[in-house]
């Protein structure tokens, strides 16, 4: 039986500020599947997630966003939230006053499972000290990764959206940010083939050796210049910096390998 | 700025309403709701060392339940103790001061006497109630708290108008005295009914290694309030500490001050000002003078939340130095709340409202948590209202 995409993206375009950004995404995430999604910066990777939450600045100016088959493309960032959609942003904002332990205990929601994961986590991760402090105030890249995993931990969404959860975290961190975004995709950890659904931008292979992704799809210039092979892509189109991918839509080549 | 004048002739002021001292306190249920939001608790078992009420015009309930916690009608007190007079009433402040001191001296005026004998740590809180239960009551009020040397006592004011009542003046002249290594923290909570004007005159002095910690939360702002009180630190290690959390709703005007001399070495003040703006207009001040060798700042913010109908924030934070050793720094911001911050709450599954209270709650919070749980709970409720302001 064919299941119903978790999500999908229909001819979606969207415009930041009055200027389109995003042409045409045709997007798929079955059940249980997640995609990484690779491409040189500036390409609108982060616009895509910022417009899968719904935040007010990213418009669709065309097509539809599908969640469990039903229309979000007009839903508000709450109601998303609420169906199950997360986003561990990569500069989210500091707020004066509002600590990371008041977000946590807000999502957590009193779910002792939950509440179990966190407190696991937060020690594992050195991050007790930061519950009191100010919500991403002051903190280096690796800590916000740390800081944004921990808290769609204790949300456990059904679709999880990771912007570069790696950048700014040093190679021996590595292996605890996989092992948390495994965690975030975990259904049961005893069986781990089971998973949840969700998104990963990344630039680094070695991301993609903890955490399995099922297909890699390559943004360039606001386009969705091919799908494929996760690791066949970055092994043939990311060593080049994209170079082999832009060719690739320029015509260049005639269809060799990865589209 | 020149303030309409309160014309205590066109309130009830006399003594046309009946004293009711000694008689049981009848408390409706609504009586006691209200009360219990600016702090004033009529529950057995509530954790204070005793409560003072005025009701109206008239002192119903004066009393303390701790040996070293004296407390008494003013007007008895007066009576009871020459020395109150000659060394202590109308000591701080002249009553030619203005018009609103002349209003006060000119009558009877309603009020506690409060005393912490030498040596004597109060661990409960003592509470008092200003409360004006009918509509268009002036209450004229003096009230005088001597903390004598090396004694402690945490005072809750509440301030407010039953809920159903509108309209009241309320002019209220209050003398503390902070001895020496003694701490006094007066927690005012105040909540007013739409058109009711509000004149506080107070006065501190604060002797050698004193502390006074000032805790002013407004829940409904009334129409129009102006305070602006006078502190002297005069001992050498004085310290005062201001804060005030205001929600100014449309239709009220709020200007706070607050003026503070700092006379000896070694003394010190702070003041913190946070105020969110629904539509009302608040105005926020603060005057340190350095007359010593001693430290003091003075930190305003606001949040404007909407503009509409006139309302604006206003921050006036000052220092003025006579001597060279004062070190002495103000600063000020006016902001609003950020979409990006509202967003990246929402995005956690926080409603719009939900967002925007924690953040207004994080905003008046910064730097002044801490201060008790009826604050705690004073706070929450101006950023749940504020956010339905949005
Ligand atoms: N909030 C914004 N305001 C203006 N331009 C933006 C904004 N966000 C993204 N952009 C622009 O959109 C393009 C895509 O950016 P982004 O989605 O961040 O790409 P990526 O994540 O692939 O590096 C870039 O040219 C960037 O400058
Ligand atoms: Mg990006």
């Amino acid at each position: 039986m064919q299941m119903e995409p978790v999500l999908s993206l229909r001819d979606v375009c969207v415009a930041v500020r009055g200027e389109e950004l995003l042409f045409d995404i045709n997007l798929d995430i079955p059940q249980g599947e997640i995609h990484a999604i690779l491409g040189p910066n500036g390409g609108g990777k982060t616009s895509l997630m910022m417009t899968i939450m719904g935040f007010s600045g990213y418009t669709v100016t065309h097509g539809k966003i599908l969640f469990h088959g039903e229309d979000i493309t007009h839903a508000t960032i709450t109601e998303r939230a609420r169906m199950g959609i997360a986003v561990a942003q990569q500069r989210p904002p500091t707020i004066e006053g509002v600590r990371l332990a008041q977000v946590l205990d807000y999502v957590t929601a009193d779910d002792l499972v939950r509440e179990n994961l966190t407190s696991r986590y937060l020690s594992e991760t050195n991050m007790e000290g930061f519950l009191k402090r100010e919500i991403n105030a002051g903190l280096s890249g690796g800590e916000i990764r740390r800081s944004e995993l921990l808290q769609l931990i204790a949300m456990r969404p059904l679709f999880a959206m990771l912007d570069e959860p790696d950048s700014g975290v040093d190679v021996g961190s590595l292996e605890l940010i996989g092992r948390m975004i495994n965690e975030i995709f975990s259904q049961d950890p005893l069986t781990p083939a089971k998973r949840r659904s969700g998104l990963i931008i990344t630039h680094n292979g070695a991301m993609l050796e903890h955490v399995l992704t099922d297909k890699a799809h390559v943004i360039i210039d606001g386009r969705m210049a091919c799908s494929g092979n996760p690791r066949l892509i970055l092994e043939t189109a990311g060593a080049s910096g994209y170079e082999h991918c832009a060719a690739c839509i320029r015509g260049e080549y005639s269809g060799v390998g990865i589209r | 700025m020149s303030q309409r004048f309160p014309d205590v002739n066109s309130y009830i002021h006399s003594d046309d309403l009946q004293p009711v001292v000694g008689d049981e306190l009848h408390l409706e249920t609504s009586d006691s709701t209200s009360l219990a939001e600016v702090g004033v608790l009529f529950h057995t078992g509530q954790p204070r060392s005793g409560t003072f009420m005025v009701r109206d015009l008239h002192a119903v309930c004066a009393y303390s339940e701790v040996p070293g916690l004296e407390v008494l009608p003013i007007a008895t007190a007066l009576a009871q103790y020459p020395w109150l007079r000659e060394q202590y009433s109308w000591n701080l402040i002249s009553p030619e001061e203005d018009e609103i001191t002349r209003q006060v001296a000119e009558a009877a005026p309603e009020g506690f006497f409060l005393r912490v004998r030498a040596g004597e740590k109060i661990s409960l809180p003592y509470q008092t109630a200003l409360y004006m239960a009918s509509a268009n009551i002036a209450q004229r009020i003096h009230n005088i708290v001597i903390v004598e040397d090396g004694a402690a006592l945490e005072l809750i004011t509440g301030c407010l108008t039953h809920q159903g009542v509108q309209r009241g003046l309320h002019l209220a002249v209050s003398e503390f005295y902070v001895g020496e290594d003694s701490v006094l923290t007066n927690t005012m909570v105040h909540s007013w009914g739409a058109e009711v004007t509000v004149r506080p005159r107070a006065a501190t002095r604060v002797g050698r290694n004193g502390v006074f910690n000032s805790n002013y939360v407004s829940l409904r702002t009334g129409a129009d309030i102006v305070s602006n009180p006078l502190t002297l630190l005069v001992g050498e290690g004085a310290s005062a500490n201001f804060m005030s959390v205001i929600l100014a709703e449309k239709g009220s005007r709020v200007n706070t001050g607050s003026r503070v001399e700092l006379n000896a070495t070694g003394t010190s003040a702070e003041l913190k000002h946070r105020g969110v703006s629904t539509g009302g207009q608040i105005i926020q001040g603060g005057l340190m003078i350095g007359n010593a060798a001693c430290r003091a700042h003075v930190d305003c913010s606001g949040m404007l939340i909407s503009h509409d109908g006139g309302a604006f924030i206003e921050s006036i934070p000052g220092v003025r130095s006579n001597h060279r050793d004062a070190q002495l720094s103000h600063e000020a911001s006016i902001g609003k709340i950020a979409p990006e911050q509202v967003e990246y709450l929402m995005s956690r599954g926080f409603t719009e409202s939900e967002a925007v209270s924690m953040i207004i709650r994080g905003f008046l919070d910064a730097g002044i948590s801490g201060l008790g749980a009826e604050l705690d709970a004073a706070i929450q409720h101006i950023a749940e209202v504020a956010a339905q302001g949005l």
